[in-house]
């Protein structure tokens, strides 16, 4: 099987021929997103918020919020005319390299919901909101979602992926942001329409979150989302892979808080760390590999590091499924 | 129900709009300045424990925090120059390279209830800026770093080494952040290590008794 029959297999919960490495199975795009929610070089987003490259990513300017009270969020926030941003111009570009059947096509979808609503507030007055005004918070979310759908259908015909990967962190490293009870009734029902969205096109619905998110994997599947991605082992990741196995995918798996995702990491260590992620999860049949390997210069795949090779390398020998 | 038990409900519940009147009604009715703040610390403290236990979440502690805000607020005129129920000063900074700030924010709100004031450097706080920041201001107690990145831990440790290499003798300094372990903290020399805001309030004050 190729990377891509091998995924579908996956998908359709059978049996993988190989442990797939995120870096190897997809082609991501990136630019559609890049112009309708965070540009990828950083500055103005077409919703007015500013954004700073980082070695670790684009983030929302800190302390430049665009308003304080979730009540006044109509008069300060308005949707772009999705028409005049050239979705369909940068799809062409992106998928010029592209020899269909080989990789999985992943679109990538960045600032979900809460991120948006963090980007316009800043983290303290969003998490405040969605306890002491979740009403203002389920109409924004509600016109989001619709701005979100919108977007998503336009990538779905520009790039006719196989996959949509939508970004929304939701938690910190020891638990989620807010209560389960929060997230399922402010945050859920515009979620799960931006997922329904995307399914309902035949497109597979993946879904970012990093931290111990695990109290809501479960609410990911049952709205249809067919990964987690971005799982990190601060979650019973085993006991999800046992619990969802044929109905969920997850991509993970690295220790990357750990002293293998540190700048000074040893070949050695991260070669250490592949094999171990192979062993503890390959065997579920529904793991994916998602690297985390930093440096001084930001993370490794889009920067480049001589430690990649290596550890792709000790991959292939630790890939295949009896 | 006491006037006092009363605002710490409020504050526990985060009704931050109420706590005000509360507290008044609570001065009215005779209640001290002092106990007043104690019993609001004394609020924080018990939320502070509900979210390090899981029981609660980052917005119910925030708007505990809000609402104990709002109660200092009224306090604050009656209060003015004493210091006998002051921890100290405590100065915070996400550390260099790290513009990362919602940990840090949090851990400040949690200090500042259990009864410090706090000055608050921002983010990618250079190593020095720290020491400055502490000698500038009065009796500093506590220093405070975070950083939640791997690829910051060096400047994490950088921060500390520049903090004890002063002449800063007095402060202690307490780290934290998603990567940060026990180990680490101890490693790179750290007084202290909190996992999250509402132990690193409980640590904040072992720490400087």
């Amino acid at each position: 099987m190729n990377q891509r029959e091998n995924f579908f297999a996956m998908i359709e919960g059978k049996k993988p021929e190989f442990i797939p490495n995120m870096m190897e199975v997809y082609k991501m795009c990136v630019f559609g997103t890049g112009i309708t929610d965070s540009p990828l070089q950083g500055g103005l987003d077409p919703l007015g918020v500013n954004w700073i490259v980082t070695k670790e990513g684009a983030i929302p300017e800190p302390n430049n919020f665009m308003f304080e009270d979730i009540a006044d969020w109509k008069d300060y926030v308005k949707f772009p005319n999705i028409d005049s941003l050239g979705i369909e111009a940068a799809a062409k570009i992106e998928m010029a390299d592209v020899t269909p059947g080989e990789q999985v096509v992943n679109v990538f979808s960045v600032c979900g919901l809460f991120e948006r609503l963090a980007a316009f507030m800043g983290f303290e007055n969003a998490l405040c909101s969605l306890v002491e005004d979740p009403e203002s918070c389920q109409e924004f979310f509600d016109a989001f979602a619709d701005y979100k759908i919108a977007c998503h259908h336009r990538f779905i015909d520009a790039y006719q992926p196989d996959m949509l990967t939508y970004f929304d962190d939701l938690a910190t490293a020891n638990g989620l942001f807010m209560s389960p009870k929060v997230y399922r009734e402010v945050i859920k029902p515009a979620h799960q329409r931006i997922i329904e969205a995307v399914t309902s096109r035949g497109v597979i619905f993946a879904q970012h979150t990093c931290g111990k998110c695990e109290e809501i994997v479960g609410d990911y599947v049952e709205m249809g989302a067919k990964m987690w991605s971005s799982a990190q082992i601060s979650n019973d990741l085993e006991g999800i892979m046992e619990k969802y196995k044929g109905r969920l995918i997850v991509e993970g798996g690295w220790d990357s808080s750990g002293p293998v995702s540190y700048n000074d990491a040893s070949t050695e260590a991260v070669i250490d760390e592949a094999v171990r992620c192979a062993k503890q999860y390959g065997k579920y049949g529904n793991f994916i590999l998602m690297p985390v390997l930093m440096n001084e210069n930001g993370n490794s795949m889009l920067v480049g590091d001589p430690r990649l090779a290596p550890m792709l390398e000790a991959w292939h020998g630790v890939e295949k499924l009896a | 129900m006491s006037k006092i038990t009363e605002v710490k409900e409020l504050v526990e519940a985060g009704k931050s709009k109420k706590v005000g009147a509360a507290v008044q009604e609570a001065l009215d009715a005779g209640g001290q300045p002092a106990d007043i703040l104690q019993a609001m610390v004394d609020s924080m403290s018990v939320v502070g424990d509900k979210f390090s236990a899981g029981e609660i979440f980052v917005p119910e502690m925030l708007i505990a925090a809000k609402a104990m805000s709002k109660g200092v607020d009224v306090l604050r005129p009656l209060m003015a120059g004493d210091n006998s129920a002051s921890l100290g000063t405590c100065v915070i900074g996400t550390v260099a390279g790290d513009l990362h700030d919602i940990g840090k924010n949090l851990v400040s709100m949690m200090i500042e209830s259990a009864g410090f004031t706090m000055v608050d450097l921002g983010v990618d706080v250079p190593a020095e800026k720290f020491v400055e920041a502490a000698r500038e201001n009065d009796n500093v107690t506590l220093i405070a770093c975070s950083g939640l990145l791997t690829t910051t831990m060096p400047a994490l440790k950088e921060a500390v080494a520049t903090i004890k290499a002063s002449d800063l003798s007095d402060c202690k300094v307490i780290v934290g952040g998603a990567p940060v372990t026990p180990e680490f903290a101890a490693e790179i020399g750290a007084d202290g290590y909190a996992a999250d805001a509402g132990s690193a309030a409980v640590k904040a004050k072992e720490l400087v008794k």
